[in-house]
């Protein structure tokens, strides 16, 4: 399997310089990351074998400056930014992919400029709120007591990898030079997405989900204890046309904790 | 040197177990805790040792601002503020402060300041902190990547509200305001002094060196710890080409006072244990937000003001690690005294801001020390630092203009 290329972006003047990360060959897919950013396990290297997956990295995240994000003021240019990426990577009626965080930026997208989008396929969408089932607080809970609320199975290997993560966030003041950058960065990136989603990640999609037209694909892990799969009900009854799929012992992070699943899901789907 | 009495108003009641059964002293400590009836007695117990203070002879008093906090029960320090403007006249009111980003429009906070200064003939110091984490983002909702752009744009608008002559339009990011015409305005011109709390962020000190505004630190870590802090304020003034003036500087410090070093542990620990082991009880959950912080100042290791929990170092200390560390300054009046000049002189602070009341501290205990404090302490420390000029104290109309309350009935 090929090792996903690097790049920096520039998508023009007063606009964020972001990095991308890009693999395979086939049709293009373009995904857009959650809170944690691009990681490149589970399921994108296998979706690299059969699309050429462009994944752009919001400011704050990776190695896409945080000071970018200042020049993304509010949600609208925060969906303008997408297309602009988009563009730049001269992508046309790419197959939308967007996994929570993100998911909910590419949903934003394709009820913003349907014609620009071919298929949008969405992984445990946020945006959305209901009072009798709140969202988890993802800018309110140690990192250590996030995780349960991540995976289904605390004992997969995508869990374990990341409970390594949390040691990190432990009070004793013995971090390395090392560790200390990485907690900033992983704070950065949270500092992005608290930018559009806290305090309350209800984002006012709910009013736009009709306006998506194109075929779409949610996906929702059965033990979401995250953000419910009760909300892929939402998505149902207000996209017309939406097909919505849960998938078994899998948690938030789906493309992390059921990628074969999660891969067979979105190829299907894209008919490949 | 000017010495301010400083209340947090903490609730005196947590339970026995409180660690055990809560995780935190704020945010989502359920208010079925709180006791409206208790909270009435305290809250004019509280007010009546500010008012004391001043009988004292202390030269301000002090409140402050928290939500949803067991130790700090001052949402509004602008209403206890108020109750003192009229039950007090000679010390100066210290408000440190109002949390500028959780007031819509930020106006709010430059009328209310105005009522405060008008109200007791131009008493008042203003301050202006961002807020903590837990006050500004967990409670108030104000979202971490912005706030400080928000902060700032709402001090412009109150300092050009409070200069302004003039109806004039505001257009700014956050608040977009046609008309703004205060009424009333200040007494003190061009403003009244402005105060920024804060602990050891590098943009603070620039933003106190450009403005010419005080910096007090607050530091529930005391002033051994605070040296290093107060250190690089000076570094950074210098640096900065500005002056050294000592009064550009306030220092917070608990104190125990009573009659003799003998006693003292004895009065005061139980206290004490109360204060450091259940008030600074925090959630590191909710202790800060991303993006409260910038990545430079993470990268500094500078410790937020109280939320990180890694700064509460004074938590499950004996009374003789609390006091040899300087956590607390605890003795007889001699103690207590030599220790304040040791912090006047090594941390070069004009302005001491004394937390004489600590976590559940009665009444009886608290007045002795402000009795003490007043009369032994006080009168001996005063003239340290007389040759500099307090440009960072409020200008009151004199006493022949002044009106007096209940005279007209």
């Amino acid at each position: 399997m090929s090792e996903p290329r690097s790049r920096m972006l520039a998508v023009g003047s007063g606009r964020p310089t972001v990095e991308v990360v890009e693999a395979g060959q086939g049709p293009n897919l373009l995904f857009l990351h959650g809170a944690g950013g691009v990681v490149w396990a589970g399921a994108l290297p296998l979706l690299a074998r059969h699309f050429h997956v462009y994944a752009p990295v919001l400011p704050g995240f990776g190695k896409s400056a945080a000071e970018g994000l200042e020049l993304i003021e509010d949600q609208l240019e925060l969906f303008q930014h997408g297309f602009d990426v988009m563009e730049a990577l001269g992508l046309d009626q790419p197959l939308l992919v967007g996994e929570s965080f993100g998911g909910w930026i590419a949903g934003e997208m394709a009820a913003l400029r349907p014609k620009e989008v071919g298929k949008l396929a969405v992984l445990a969408p946020i945006g959305l709120w209901r009072d009798a089932a709140p969202v988890t607080d993802l800018f309110g809970l140690e990192i250590s007591e996030l995780l349960p609320f991540l995976f289904h199975d605390m004992k997969s290997p995508a869990a374990v990898g990341m409970s390594q993560l949390t040691k990190l966030m432990s009070d004793k003041d013995d971090k390395t030079d090392e560790q200390v950058e990485q907690l900033i960065a992983l704070l950065m990136g949270f500092r992005t997405a608290a930018k559009f989603l806290f305090p309350v990640p209800e984002t006012g999609l709910e009013r736009r989900l009709w306006r998506i037209r194109v075929p779409t694909l949610v996906l929702w892990g059965a033990q979401d204890r995250f953000i419910a799969p009760s909300y892929g009900e939402i998505w149902a009854k207000n996209v017309k046309n939406a097909q919505v799929v849960q998938i078994e012992r899998c948690g938030h992070l789906i493309l992390q904790e059921q990628p074969e699943a999660a891969a067979k899901e979105i190829q299907r789907f894209a008919g490949i | 040197m000017k010495f301010t009495w400083f209340h947090l108003m903490p609730y005196r009641w947590l339970p026995a177990d409180f660690r055990q059964r809560y995780h935190s002293v704020w945010v989502d400590l359920p208010n079925g805790l709180y006791d409206p009836e208790k909270g009435h007695g305290l809250y004019n117990e509280y007010l009546d040792q500010l008012e004391y203070a001043e009988q004292c002879g202390f030269d301000a008093v002090a409140v402050n601002e928290h939500h949803q906090n067991a130790y700090g029960m001052m949402p509004s320090p602008n209403i206890m503020a108020a109750t003192l403007a009229r039950r007090t006249s000679k010390s100066m009111l210290l408000v440190l402060g109002n949390s500028i980003v959780c007031y819509n429009p930020p106006t709010r906070v430059a009328e209310e300041f105005a009522m405060l200064d008008v109200i007791s003939g131009g008493r008042l110091i203003a301050g202006f902190p961002v807020g903590t984490s837990m006050d500004i983002n967990y409670c108030a909702g104000q979202n971490p990547a912005t706030v400080r752009d928000k902060y700032r744009e709402g001090h412009d608008l109150i300092m050009k509200a409070w200069a302004a002559r003039e109806p004039f339009a505001f257009s700014g990011k956050y608040t977009k305001l046609r008309y703004v015409n205060l009424w009333p305005r200040p007494i003190q011109q061009p403003h009244p002094p402005v105060w920024i709390p804060g602990l050891g962020s590098i943009e603070t000190w620039d933003f106190c060196a450009e403005h010419d505004y005080n910096y007090s630190c607050l530091s529930f870590s005391g002033y051994k710890k605070g040296e290093a802090l107060l250190k690089g304020y000076w570094d950074r003034r210098a640096a900065l080409g500005v002056d050294d003036n000592p009064h550009s500087a306030a220092f917070f410090q608990q104190v125990c006072i009573s009659e003799t070093d003998a006693e003292c542990e004895k009065q005061w620990w139980p206290h004490v244990d109360y204060f450091f082991n259940k008030c600074l009880h925090l959630y590191p959950g909710t202790s800060e937000a991303p993006g409260y912080r910038t990545a430079a100042s993470l990268r500094a290791g500078v410790v937020a003001q109280v939320g990180n929990t890694s700064a509460n170092h004074g938590k499950n200390k004996s009374w003789k690690e609390l006091v040899e560390g300087g956590y607390i300054i605890a003795g007889s009046p001699d103690t207590v005294r030599q220790q304040i000049e040791e912090l006047i002189k090594k941390l070069r602070v004009g302005h001491v801001l004394l937390g004489c009341q600590i976590g559940s501290s009665p009444a009886e205990l608290v007045n002795r020390a402000t009795r003490l404090a007043g009369t032994h302490i006080l009168p001996k420390l005063r003239h340290i630092f007389s040759d500099f000029e307090d440009r960072w104290w409020p200008k009151p109309l004199p006493q022949s203009r002044r009106a007096v309350p209940g005279a007209t009935l």
